[in-house]
């Protein structure tokens, strides 16, 4: 395989092609199991997600096949992934540690790494974050958020 | 610093003891898991139903309502089977749903998992038919599906619940078969019966109460005239002896030490009586029948049974 | 009813009573301007707190929540493409590229007063022609209600977006979310993987949420801090001086409340589906088709006043019959409950103040939007969007979580819409369009639903439906739909052949 032929596999809509077509094609196992009835919408409809990515694919191998190059998925892929990093990471820590540990801790944490670095600024977002938070729905509406689930047994 | 310590911890432990010895149940606040969300008929009954139990339970009580929907209810039940059966930790438990559900997917929990408090509402199905049918009467309704089975269609709420249940008691009460269209709940069942689209309905009688004029209401299962809408003629004075209903009642963890058992018990034997709380349910919809401790585990079992049988026959997914 | 009507009035006015619709009102336009918190789940978390309230009182907050919110999420929609509520998602069309061009104040003045105008017509509706309407309702059976469903799929169509087949795929994957979850017939189990969280399948807000609130957060943190925030990119007038321009949309404002009021008597599909619907309408019926997407403020005001105008009118089918016209309704049909209020005929006989007066709560949310909703809440939100860039990011993450968490107080839903986020992510810079996955999710389902109640009380008969008058009409418009434009198109061609 030359390294233009490597290069016509790796471009995002082929890639996003081939992927929907594995994951559709594993979700069409299970309907397998369902009655006729049940399985017709659900496998209409990932029969439908196979075949427009088999367009999808044809078009874009076609486009490669005349020299075009895709444009770029994101110009800051590192930013990109720190920041899915950091959101995720404040759900689970949101799940095991608790709420408002944890936000006080992603306000400012998220505001500094993305450059905003105002030390007085950071302090008074985080604080009315979560004050009003906390007057609105724990003392105005008795919801509970997460306590986490590490402290509870 | 050290003895002031000593000296603490001699009171805590004095008072421990005299907590041991005197029981104070409750001493803090009593959650009940509601396994739908607020204002759903379960919801209501059990907030309507804490001040009673707060009542009940003496000066100082406190119940608050957690709300856990999903999974029709089976989010809320299962979290209740796996807490602590300290008495602080009660749910909502409808049946026979409840039961049906540990037959047609895998749950958690199951009928032992439980220590049964007290079911509060007895809500009885009634069968009607829409005015455009012509079936006015019961035994228009037998004979014209006695003629031509499957052809009367039948609105009701999901497969698995107390209506699909009357419906097969009926069916084999009169030796019929009815075509069941299973509406995703009760008001769009009987919306379109309303608008004639099905001809027949298995509805409970709190639904129907404030529809009178605009279905036929043929009869309800019930032994006797329900209190909460004693107009409605039952279907044993039409001679058809059929009782099912849906109940929602509050449960404990299975273990629950038997002194607190007891206390809980004896709350909910108490709003049998208490003409202010069956008012107050009745104004939210909800037909009082209370049925406690051993009684109310006989009933969980019945119903059971009854799901089992369906269930081993004809199962409906 | 009239006199009964009238009688409830006075009673609205008392001061608490009014002051409940008043702080309804701007609660619900901060609830809807917030990315990630939704009308359904602000009026959900109020239930239980209204328990120890006056009736009047509670429902107040909930019609002001109502209303406010669904012009609220029109301002998040222009100034952030982000739909504050699932309805404003049809806002973002032209409501965002009119903020890009500097325009974005006068398109939240389209917004607000069209939301009003929707939500008064609304209220009107209620008020004088429940009875009438809830007769409408019943017209529609399974059958009837499949059609109307197919009727709202077709204008994916319009909504492709410039690559047909991603589109498709789009509107594929939409589809295919609404079908997880328990069988709409039998209860087993579709693709819940064992997961109780996913029984009741996919709620529409997590969904949004993850779809159309993740991709912005990260754009916004995509780029490095720039030390310029452009402070005077709304561009406000007066709005007297803007309101004669307005005038010019009076027919979008009759036909998208029409829309509105029509698909909200009809159970389930709800505010996205009306705004969706009037803003193809809308268009179809314009001069310049082509400008439409291209921030043309006739479609903020067709989607802004469709999704006010359903508000109301869903609780025509809800209040006489228990089934609400979308989901906002469903859970306002709980508070009710907890007041004793059970729906149904009797309703009126029984407790004619209060549900009366609620109607007249209606009203008064609407026209108090104007006032409330005008350049002072816009203009206070500008400013809140015109914090730092990491900043404003880090708030919107905790509000996305907090408002998909209290939906049903789970962690669970939390990963599900940051799961929705990734895909999103991805589909926003691949350039697939978001709106037929939402579109998608919210029909999909539902038309299934009813087609398959449609065909067992068929017992099986395809033929059941077409089988009786509504139903074909509805045939008929969407093959109207669908068809038109291709003869449109074939005409025109030929004109331009000859010419």
């Amino acid at each position: 395989m030359s390294a233009s032929d490597k290069n016509r596999l790796y471009r995002p809509e082929t890639l996003t092609a081939l992927g929907i077509i594995v994951v559709a094609a594993g979700l069409l196992v299970p309907t397998a199991a369902l009655q006729p009835i049940s399985a017709l919408l659900p496998a209409a409809m990932l029969i439908g997600l196979i075949g427009l990515s088999v367009a999808l694919l044809v078009r874009d191998q076609r486009k490669a096949g005349a020299g075009d190059i895709p444009e770029q998925v994101t110009t800051a892929p590192k930013r990109v992934l720190l920041a899915f990093l950091l959101i995720f990471g404040y759900a689970l820590c949101v799940d095991f540690i608790g709420f408002y540990v944890s936000t006080a801790a992603v306000v400012p944490l998220v505001a500094y790494v993305f450059g905003y670095r105002n030390p007085l600024g950071l302090a008074i977002a985080t604080v009315i974050v979560l004050v009003s938070i906390y007057t609105i729905f724990d003392l105005g509406m008795s919801r509970e958020f997460p306590v986490g689930r590490l402290w509870k047994n | 610093m050290s003895k002031l310590f000593n000296k603490a911890a001699l009171v805590g432990a004095i008072i421990m003891a005299a907590g041991a010895a005197h029981a104070e149940y409750p001493e803090k606040p009593i959650s009940v898991i509601v396994g739908y969300s607020a204002g759903g008929g379960t919801d209501v009954m059990a907030r309507t139903t804490a001040p009673f139990i707060e009542k009940y339970l003496g000066e100082g009580t406190s119940i608050v309502v957690k709300n856990m929907p999903g999974a029709s209810g089976q989010i809320g039940i299962t979290e209740v089977a796996n807490s602590d059966p300290d008495g602080y930790t009660l749910g909502t438990f409808n049946l026979p749903g409840m039961m049906a559900r540990t037959l047609d997917r895998e749950a958690d929990y199951d009928r032992d998992s439980f220590t049964y408090l007290g079911n509060v509402v007895n809500d009885p199905n009634v069968i009607v038919t829409a005015k455009n049918s012509g079936l006015d009467t019961v035994d228009k309704l037998i004979a014209a599906a006695q003629e031509n089975p499957a052809a009367i269609t039948v609105g009701m709420s999901s497969l698995g619940g107390d209506d699909h249940f009357m419906l097969i008691k009926l069916q084999n009460a009169t030796d019929t078969e009815f075509t069941i269209v299973p509406f995703p709940g009760s008001a769009p069942a009987r919306t379109a019966l309303m608008g004639g689209h099905v001809a027949m309905g298995i509805l409970n009688i709190s639904e129907v109460a404030n529809f009178q004029d605009e279905l036929n209401v043929l009869g309800v299962a019930l032994e006797e005239r329900s209190e909460f809408a004693p107009e409605l003629p039952t279907l044993a004075e039409q001679g058809l002896n059929i009782v099912n209903g849906s109940m929602r009642g509050i449960v404990a963890p299975k273990g629950l030490p038997e002194d607190i058992e007891a206390q809980l018990t004896a709350a909910f034997d108490q709003l049998a009586d208490d003409q202010e709380f069956i008012d107050a349910m009745k104004a939210t919809a909800n037909p009082v029948q209370v049925v406690t401790g051993d009684d109310f585990k006989a009933l969980t079992d019945e119903l059971y049974d009854l799901a089992a049988e369906v269930w081993e026959t004809s199962p409906w997914n | 009813m009239y006199t009964e009507l009238l009688h409830a009035l006075p009673n609205v006015l008392g001061f608490s009573n009014f002051a409940a619709v008043v702080i309804g009102v701007i609660a619900g336009i901060v609830v809807g301007a917030m990315p990630g918190l939704s009308a359904t789940m602000a009026i959900s978390v109020l239930v239980p707190f209204t328990f120890g309230l006056d009736p009047l009182v509670a429902l107040g907050l909930m019609a002001g929540i109502y209303n406010g919110a669904m012009y609220g999420g029109a301002i998040p929609s222009v100034l952030l493409r982000i739909p504050g509520t699932p309805a404003a998602v049809a806002t973002t069309f032209d409501g965002y590229p009119m903020a890009q061009r500097g325009e974005g104040g006068y398109a939240l003045q389209v917004a607000v007063v069209s939301s009003s105008i929707g939500g008064i017509a609304s209220a009107f509706a209620l008020m004088l022609l429940a009875p009438p309407l809830s007769k409408v309702t019943l017209l529609f059976g399974p059958s009837e209600v499949f059609w109307v469903a197919v009727f709202g799929l077709c204008s994916i169509i319009f909504l492709l977006g410039g690559n047909p087949v991603k589109g498709l795929l789009s509107a594929c994957f939409g589809v295919f979310v609404s079908v997880v979850g328990a069988d709409p017939i039998y209860g087993s189990d579709r693709y819940t993987f064992g997961f109780l969280e996913l029984l009741d399948g996919i709620s529409i807000v997590i969904l949004l949420v993850g779809l159309y609130a993740l991709p912005p957060v990260i754009d916004l943190l995509e780029v490095p801090l720039k030390t310029d925030t452009d402070t005077n990119r709304l561009g406000t007038e007066p709005i007297w001086r803007t309101l004669p321009r307005m005038m010019r949309f009076w027919k979008t404002w009759l036909r998208s409340a029409a829309i509105g009021i029509w698909i909200g008597i009809l159970p389930g599909a709800g505010g996205s589906m009306a705004a969706f619907m009037s803003y193809n309408e809308a268009r179809r019926s314009s001069k310049n088709p082509d400008d439409w997407g291209k921030g043309e403020p006739e479609g903020v005001a067709a989607s802004e006043t469709a999704n006010n105008a359903d508000t109301a009118s869903a609780l025509i089918p809800a209040l006489t019959l228990g089934i609400p016209g979308t989901a906002v309704a469903a859970v306002m049909l709980g508070g009710l409950l907890v007041h004793g209020l059970q729906p149904g005929p009797m309703l009126f006989r029984n407790n004619p103040d209060v549900v009366f007066g609620f109607m007249w709560q209606f009203l008064f949310g609407a026209i108090l939007l104007v006032l409330l909703g005008g350049s002072l809440a816009t203009n206070s939100f500008a400013r809140l969007l015109n914090l730092p860039r990491p900043l404003l990011g880090a708030v919107i993450i905790v509000l996305m979580l907090i408002g998909v968490y209290s939906i049903n107080g789970r962690m669970f839903d939390v990963y599900l819409m940051l799961g929705f986020g990734a895909i999103g992510y991805l589909m926003d810079k691949l350039k697939f369009p978001l709106p037929p996955v939402v579109l998608g999710l919210i029909l999909g389902g539902f038309a299934e639903e009813n087609l398959r109640l449609a065909l067992r009380i068929g017992r099986g008969d395809w033929s059941v439906l077409f089988a009786n008058t509504v139903s074909q009409v509805l045939v008929l418009l969407t093959l109207a739909v669908i068809v038109g434009p291709i003869i449109k198109r074939r005409f025109f061609k030929k004109d331009e052949a000859r010419g």
